[in-house]
């Protein structure tokens, strides 16, 4: 890996660390790098740090108005310290002043739906973000209408977020983060509580979208049909990266952090 | 507050949302300003109003069972103004009273109707073109979601408190339903800085803007 900011990574962290408002540690150090158009699986028992990485990655972290010593990217030198930028977009560092642009081309799925669809119906939650971008009225509907399209709620733009299911939510949201093009994208437990169809049908429209893809899961099936590679991150570090059929099948790994081989993985090796 | 499945669709449900606005608060303020001892004039709006169901097609059973909540809650707060009315002596506490619940029923059943035949976002929609301040508008949009959100998470809190009292009732519920209410006041204030990081994810800057409206911060 190389440590010019400027080579062509789709994202680029360097050593960072965060502190929850109460003081502890969430994020410590954390180094790793996505090549554009790779789709990289993030691992790892729950509070490990993965929601709290992702929303780094748009800058939602660190909270901007709170002091820089207490949530902050960079090298955790103690006190009083400049900082260091952690995070690059395309190249681009991820700080307030570029944070316009950083989100336009990082696309967040939250993990619960409700967090994220806000509006009075559905056209008007995917239109959200393209109207935030400048884009007219009329473009940002046609954007919205088409968003639904790909992800198959064309017939519920006029609905209101309640009356979907829980799949259907999902994929409104992630209607909303299409509509922005983002080049990377970022899903935060995509398959979490969807039924086995619903989860089927979210992780082919994934596998469909193009561009760079970060996700974190304990979905480890999923992982391993549509992740080139894996980052085990326990306790705010990232602990262990590689293939990730080489990752997810290394039982003694998979055993220290609180993970398990897929039974896919298990079976395989048995019946061979 | 009805939902976007259950309009009703008679021949109003698709009037300017401008016009039923105006017509209905324009109806409430008749009401009110209609004088004690007018019955003539109560018996012309109540005609109006029946004709208005008619019209709309609004569910009876539902307005009914509404409407019988609705007396519960204002029939004592009645009864407590008609006892000091200064024409208590002269018209009787009776007429007062009536006049007052009758009066109450004739707005509710005009804003139920209301309701009953406009989708809320386009009843928001149609406050902010009427110019209703746009930050006001977005604020009823968040609340009127929010609420939906709200009643999911309390009743998934009451089950489980439920499943763990074993049928018992005591005083003991009423403080156990005050830390419920507390929890969901905490889960509700979690909730809403995560929709606002979720909106600042998509690149939203402090300024509400709408496919239907203008921009407001």
């Amino acid at each position: 890996m190389s440590d010019d900011s400027t080579t062509p990574w789709a994202v680029r962290v360097h050593d960072l660390t965060y502190h929850y408002p109460d003081g502890r540690a969430a994020l410590r150090g954390v180094d790793l790098n996505v090549a554009e158009g790779e789709c990289v699986a993030l691992v790892g028992p729950n509070g490990a740090g993965k929601s709290t990485f992702l929303l780094h990655l748009n800058g939602i972290l660190p909270e901007r108005g709170r002091s820089v010593t207490d949530h902050h990217h960079g090298i955790d030198f103690g006190h009083k310290t400049k900082l260091h930028a952690a995070i690059w977009i395309n190249g681009i560092e991820v700080s307030p002043a570029n944070a316009r642009e950083v989100r336009r081309r990082v696309g967040l799925l939250f993990q619960d739906p409700d967090d994220q669809l806000f509006a009075a119906t559905v056209l008007e939650d995917v239109a959200f973000g393209p109207l935030n971008l400048g884009f007219s009225k009329i473009d940002a509907k046609r954007i919205a209408l088409e968003s639904l399209a790909r992800v198959e709620l064309g017939d519920a733009a006029d609905r209101m977020p309640h009356h979907l299911s829980f799949g259907e939510r999902k994929r409104a949201c992630l209607a909303g983060i299409l509509a922005c093009s983002p080049s990377i994208l970022a899903l935060d437990e995509p398959t979490a509580n969807l039924d086995p169809r619903g989860r089927r049908g979210f992780i082919t429209l994934m596998r469909d979208l193009p561009g760079t893809k970060l996700i974190a899961t304990h979905d480890l099936e999923m992982v391993l049909e549509l992740c080139e590679r894996t980052i085990v991150l326990d306790r705010g570090r990232a602990v262990a990266q590689g293939d990730s059929r080489t990752i997810l099948g290394d039982s003694a790994l998979m055993d220290q952090y609180g993970l398990e081989v897929p039974l896919s993985l298990t079976m395989r090796t048995k019946i061979s | 507050m009805r939902s976007d499945r259950s309009i009703a669709s008679g021949p109003l449900a698709g009037v300017d949302v401008r016009i039923k606005l105006l017509v209905s608060f324009g109806y409430v303020l008749t009401v009110v300003a209609t004088p004690l001892g007018w019955w003539w004039f109560f018996a012309a709006e109540t005609s109006l109003l029946l004709l208005v169901f008619v019209l709309a097609r609004v569910s009876f059973r539902e307005l009914v069972g509404r409407w019988l909540g609705f007396l519960s809650l204002v029939a004592l707060m009645a009864l407590a103004v008609a006892v000091s009315h200064p024409l208590r002596p002269e018209i009787g506490l009776a007429s007062i009273w009536g006049t007052i619940l009758l009066k109450n029923s004739l707005a509710f059943g005009a804003l139920f109707t209301l309701s009953q035949i406009t989708q809320h976002h386009i009843l928001l929609h149609g406050l902010g073109r009427l110019g209703l301040p746009k930050p006001l508008v977005a604020t009823l949009q968040f609340m009127y979601r929010s609420v939906f959100i709200l009643r999911d998470e309390f009743d998934r809190m009451a089950k489980a408190r439920r499943s763990r009292s074993f049928g018992k009732k005591s005083w003991g519920d009423w403080s156990s339903l005050a830390g419920l209410l507390g929890r969901l006041f905490l889960r509700s204030y979690e909730r809403s800085e995560r929709v606002h990081a979720a909106m600042l994810a998509r690149g939203w800057d402090g300024t509400v803007r709408t496919l239907d409206g203008a921009d407001s911060r």
